[in-house]
């Protein structure tokens, strides 16, 4: 359903993705892993189209030019140009990164500035579907989202994005910084939204382990380039992916 | 308690004024310094749909009203848009466009005392010994509702929690499927129609002169700096200390003291809490 064909991105002249191509199959979860700067976030940029932001931004300050080139197709639509608001409206959502919460608005507010593009019927489904996905929001509705721990801001921030329609979820770093416990009440979580809806997933990590149960098909990327691809199985059979991302032998 | 009822009137024609400014620059971080020429030039509109063309008060109020939207409109489409985000640019170009809109309006003859807007009501009632003419209680009405209608526009309406979201992080408000240069210059819109609102709310106190769009943009810069940039709320209950402050300075030391009084506020804010008092974005931020 997203398919992107020899995706490059140059900041200036250093390459930050070389030639990726990657899938995403409809209700299935796609990992992609790799080191800090191994290109995860500037990958998930370019599909949601943030990064037509940054570049646009960058381009008017007179900072870095980005360029960007390769193929984009969605749902069998060219969206390489797409406006990102445009895709978010199409149905690619991201949760970025340091989930990016609106700190001084409550957690209610927060699921409902999401649901910015649903209709009042699908912002309530929705809504209903968020609070049995993490029952511990429920309690924290009035809070500041800002004054939550980052275990239930991560929650807020997923939230968010269910809250607006996707048809495919972009997760970034869902589980940096956070308990084991806490990563794995959210693999649980994620896991669910596959099951209990039709939304496709790509997640964006770089460790491996505790998602690595749950994808379906996981890319790997060093130094921009995706090295390795294959099903879970496959990978899992892979004496140097096992060395290098799960501390085997 | 003279103090008290002039300084609530006061108060809230500041609050007024600084509205419009805090909500473009809480939304788009644009600080719109075409605000006064904004202010001054829908008071120059009523007064010409008033008395040229003859249309009935409430009319003319309303188109020029919308006008004054399409302008800032017009304003964020044309040029804001190229230099968002860059602070000087955006400083620059809108202190630029209000000047052409102030001395045109001055070369195009509207000098002088002779403009005039009528109150919305005649007579006075008097308030615990001081007499009060019913426009500046109607003025004092309009700002209370202008300030509450805001709050739950900005809160309980799609569009302004869209607004909220973005003034609090543009790229992440993106992510949603939020357009930030749409949002950008709706709230530009919004911003001169405040600005408007102002102007024809508190015009028909005094004369329409030019010279007061310098003024109006100075005030709602205090207010916003004393309040913290980027917070309504804030400009509000800055709008309030300075407009008391104001008054007792008239009282005490005599009325050429008011200016002096929301200037030694600004300079006064900018050395003891840069971030105004209730521009916390940062401190909340350090507690996470």
């Amino acid at each position: 359903m997203l398919n992107a064909t020899d995706l490059m991105v140059f900041y200036e002249n250093m390459l930050a993705l070389n030639n990726i191509s990657i899938t995403c199959q409809k209700n299935r979860i796609t990992g992609v892993f790799g080191a800090n700067s191994a290109g995860k976030s500037t990958l998930m940029y370019s599909l949601s189209g943030i990064m037509l932001d940054i570049q646009k931004k960058e381009k008017m300050a007179g900072g870095e030019r980005i360029t960007l080139y390769g193929q984009l197709e969605f749902e069998g639509r060219d969206i390489m140009n797409m406006k990102p608001s445009n895709r978010a409206r199409a149905g690619i959502v991201l949760c970025p990164e340091r989930r990016r919460l609106f700190s001084e608005s409550s957690v209610i507010e927060n699921l409902r500035i999401g649901g910015y593009l649903a209709t009042k019927e699908q912002a309530k489904v929705s809504l209903e579907f968020v609070m049995a996905l993490f029952p511990a929001l429920t309690k924290l509705q009035k809070r500041l989202a800002g004054f939550l721990s980052g275990g239930e801001q991560q929650m807020v921030a997923i939230g968010r994005a269910l809250m607006a329609q996707p048809k495919i979820l972009l997760l970034d770093e869902p589980l940096m910084g956070l308990s084991p416990l806490m990563q794995a009440t959210l693999i649980r979580a994620v896991k669910k939204i596959q099951e209990e809806s039709d939304i496709s997933i790509i997640v964006a990590e770089q460790y491996a382990r505790p998602v690595f149960p749950i994808v379906d098909y996981a890319y790997i990327l060093e130094n921009g380039a995706a090295v390795m691809e294959g099903t879970r199985d496959e990978l899992m059979d892979n004496p140097d992916v096992k060395s290098a991302y799960f501390g085997m032998s | 308690m003279e103090i008290l009822v002039y300084g609530t009137i006061n108060s809230v024609s500041l609050a007024l004024m600084g509205l419009g400014f805090a909500m473009v620059y809480g939304i788009s971080r644009v600080p719109n310094f075409a605000h006064g020429a904004l202010y001054i030039i829908c008071g120059f509109v009523t007064w010409t749909l008033l008395q040229k063309l003859g249309l009935p008060y409430g009319l003319a109020i309303v188109l020029s009203l919308a006008a004054n939207g399409i302008l800032g409109i017009l304003m964020y489409r044309l040029v804001l848009i190229r230099v968002r985000g860059m602070s000087i640019s955006e400083i620059i170009s809108s202190y630029a466009i209000g000047l052409a809109i102030l001395e045109g309006l001055r070369y195009g003859g509207f000098r002088g005392m002779t403009y005039t807007l009528p109150v919305f009501m005649d007579g006075m009632v008097v308030i615990g010994g001081v007499p009060v003419d019913y426009h500046r209680i109607v003025m004092v009405i309009i700002g209370i509702l202008l300030v509450a209608g805001l709050w739950l526009f900005t809160h309980f309406t799609k569009l302004g929690l869209a607004l909220q979201g973005m003034a609090q992080d543009e790229r992440a408000a993106l992510m949603l499927g939020i357009d930030s240069d749409f949002m950008a210059m709706l709230a530009m819109g919004f911003g001169a129609i405040l600005a408007g609102v102002a102007a024809i709310t508190i015009l028909p106190l005094g004369n329409i002169v030019v010279e007061s769009g310098y003024h109006v943009l100075i005030m709602s810069i205090a207010v916003c700096i004393v309040g913290g940039l980027g917070s309504w709320m804030g400009a509000f209950f800055a709008a309030f200390i300075i407009g008391y402050a104001q008054i007792l300075s008239v009282v005490f030391l005599g009325s050429h003291f008011q200016m002096v009084v929301a200037l030694l506020a600004i300079i006064l804010t900018l050395i003891l809490k840069p971030s105004g008092l209730f521009g916390q974005q940062k401190e909340l931020e350090d507690r996470v």
